[in-house]
């Protein structure tokens, strides 16, 4: 398969008034033309920092200190603001976020905000955008589209809004989807509702998508490939298959273990010891060493690379 | 049909605070000590005249007589006679009033657009040396004085650059240094919240989420940032409007236009009681009339805001 997107050592720090922090030391993935990629981690791992990065969204004071990030052979990092904004931007890669309930602008219709999409990416005369926003809206399975569209954000439940700006964002025809946390903010029986759609639409749409969650059960049910983040760096890139039947790096396996299936009780609930490292002063060497039971006198010292160990599938840890 | 009785709703709410209006503006110049028909009549006056006078205006009468008298009158849209100028206060007010609205909107206009651009501007360069400036020319010109402004832009660009008349309203040259005294006092209160809310709005998720579909960073901001921004901004548009005029009260007076400001310093002077009356009862309701306006506009602004209008 085709590489869509990848990403090499990419490096990002934010300037806060405690001083520098080193949100992304080292990523590195590569997102393949119609897959799911997940990535997943703990909060403040720099799970979104990655996605907002791709779009050269990130905060004011955020600093790329290097690293490529290669979408089709070009370095999105040395294009002009300019430049992402007219050509890869919705045209290329799009990306909905966490929060449905302010996505949307408050003051204008579902219609307008989706239109205002079409108008930007696609052809098509004024008359025919309208049947292009209900089939937007049709292709997210909301209910009785036509009245919907004309709806305000405000109308709309948490699980509609967060459909609305898939179809948004789909409206745009990007070749790449990056969802941040998409049903972080949704109950969870919405959040079954949404991810169906989201089945759906990767069957018949043949979509490649970013998918950032800290959620393992979600990426079970829609990846094909894992990047397992900690404290701002890869543990692991691996196939969804490895995931639950050769998962290498202690920190995937804890991870694993520690989501509660059909099977599992609570007593076999494994958890991780200790938290997630502040990233204004992480630990030396590989930074799950503190929290790492397999952990030797090494891993304090050096940060171990990302080999590849097979094909699809590398690991970052020294005992590997 | 909702939004229509939402309008009538808003409407009958104005009802008693008209009444209100009228009643402080009335019981304000009867409490205060002071005898019209003896700043008339002179030192030398006689009782029986003073008490002739008083009769023919009224001031006879006890208190809430007089204010039913004089609110009845109003109602029929009649203001009463000036006592010092003997004539129809609608008359006076009529002759006057074109001078004080020129004024009063062109100040608005000024300190509106040059206050929304700066704020707009300190708002996406926040933190820089633009930001900065913008914050410092604010609490400059929000610290003088109106009136000390105005005599300095008199003597600058009136007496020594000799570029604009230094008295009365001749033609659009003449406007300049007035409206430009009352937009920079005014413009802080304009620039100073556009770029605060501007800054949230910034920071919103749609702003973010605009921006990853692909809509220009101009368009972004004209378009979903502006917007959000006007409910907060045209509610500061209505809290100022009595402040603009009263600016435009004082100002107008150093200009020597001879509008409502002129009318009323010289009227109160003289306790001239239907004349004050009047003026203060005009001003008052153009600004409950501008907090209405602001209530209506909201709604067209703000689709949130229709919900008001009654139940579903």
């Amino acid at each position: 398969m085709e590489e869509l997107l990848k990403i090499e050592q990419l490096q990002v720090a934010f300037s806060t008034e405690e001083g520098p922090v080193e949100a992304l030391d080292g990523v590195e993935l590569t997102i393949l033309q119609g897959t799911f990629h997940g990535l997943i981690g703990e909060t403040g791992c720099g799970k979104s920092v990655t996605g907002q990065a791709i779009l050269g969204l990130l905060d004011n004071n955020a600093l790329i200190k290097g690293g490529r990030i290669l979408y089709r052979d070009q370095d999105l990092l040395r294009l002009s603001p300019r430049k992402i904004e007219r050509t890869i931007r919705g045209k290329e890669i799009a990306m909905i976020f966490q929060d449905p309930g302010s996505s949307l602008n408050p003051l204008f219709t579902i219609k307008n905000q989706i239109e205002e999409a079409i108008r930007l990416h696609r052809k098509a005369p004024a008359e025919k955008r309208e049947e292009m926003v209900l089939q937007a809206l049709k292709q997210v399975k909301l209910p009785d589209a036509e009245n919907l569209m004309y709806r305000y954000p405000h109308q709309l439940s948490g699980g509609m809004k967060q459909r609305v700006m898939i179809a948004m964002m789909l409206a745009c025809n990007p070749k790449l989807l990056i969802a941040d946390e998409p049903t972080t903010a949704l109950d969870v029986s919405i959040q079954a509702q949404f991810i169906k759609v989201l089945k759906e639409l990767k069957e018949k749409l043949s979509l490649t998508v970013l998918y950032i969650t800290h959620d393992l059960a979600v990426i079970s049910e829609l990846c094909d490939y894992v990047s397992v983040m900690y404290a701002g760096r890869i543990a692991e890139n691996l196939s969804m298959r490895d995931l639950f039947k050769d998962p290498r790096h202690p920190y995937t396996i804890k991870l694993v273990n520690s989501v509660l299936g059909a099977t599992t009780t609570l007593d076999q609930l494994e958890e991780i010891p200790g938290s997630v490292p502040r990233l204004i002063n992480p630990p030396g060497g590989c930074r799950f060493h503190p929290r790492c039971e397999e952990a030797i006198p090494v891993c304090s010292q050096e940060a171990p690379p990302l080999r590849e160990i097979k094909a699809n599938h590398s690991v970052a840890c020294h005992r590997r | 049909m909702k939004k229509g009785r939402y309008v009538l709703k808003r409407l009958v709410r104005t009802i008693p605070i008209v009444i209100g209006v009228t009643l402080v503006t009335f019981l304000i110049l009867h409490l205060t000590p002071g005898d019209p028909v003896r700043i008339m009549l002179g030192p030398y006056a006689t009782p029986e005249n003073i008490a002739i006078l008083r009769a023919q205006y009224g001031l006879d009468q006890p208190l809430p007589v007089q204010y039913l008298t004089w609110l009845g009158n109003i109602a029929r849209g009649d203001f009463g006679t000036s006592i010092r100028y003997n004539r129809p206060v609608t008359e006076l007010i009529s002759d006057r009033i074109g001078i004080t609205v020129l004024l009063t909107l062109s100040g608005l206009f000024i300190s509106v657009t040059l206050g929304s651009i700066l704020g707009i501007l300190a708002a996406l360069k926040q933190n820089s040396w633009l930001d900065y400036l913008c914050t410092f020319q604010a609490m400059f010109w929000i610290s003088i004085p109106g009136f000390w402004l105005a005599i300095i832009f008199l003597y600058i660009f009136g007496l020594q650059l000799r570029w604009v008349p230094i008295a009365g309203l001749t033609g659009f040259v003449s406007l300049i240094l007035p409206a430009l005294t009352i937009g920079l006092q005014e413009e802080a209160w304009f620039a100073r919240p556009m770029r605060a809310e501007m800054l949230g709005v910034l920071n919103e998720g749609y702003i973010k989420a605009a921006r990853a579909k692909g809509v220009r960073y101009f368009q972004v901001v004209v378009k979903h940032a502006l917007r959000n921004v006007m409910v907060p901004m045209i509610t500061m548009l209505a809290l100022r409007l009595p402040w603009v005029i009263a600016g435009s009260v004082v100002v107008e007076v150093v200009f020597a236009w001879g509008g409502m400001g002129s009318l009323l310093v010289n009227s109160v002077l003289a306790r001239d009681y239907p004349v004050v009356q009047g003026v203060l009862l005009i001003i008052a309701l153009s600004v409950v009339a501008a907090n209405l306006f602001a209530d209506l506009v909201y709604s067209l602004v703000d689709p949130r805001i229709r919900v008001e209008g009654g139940k579903k």
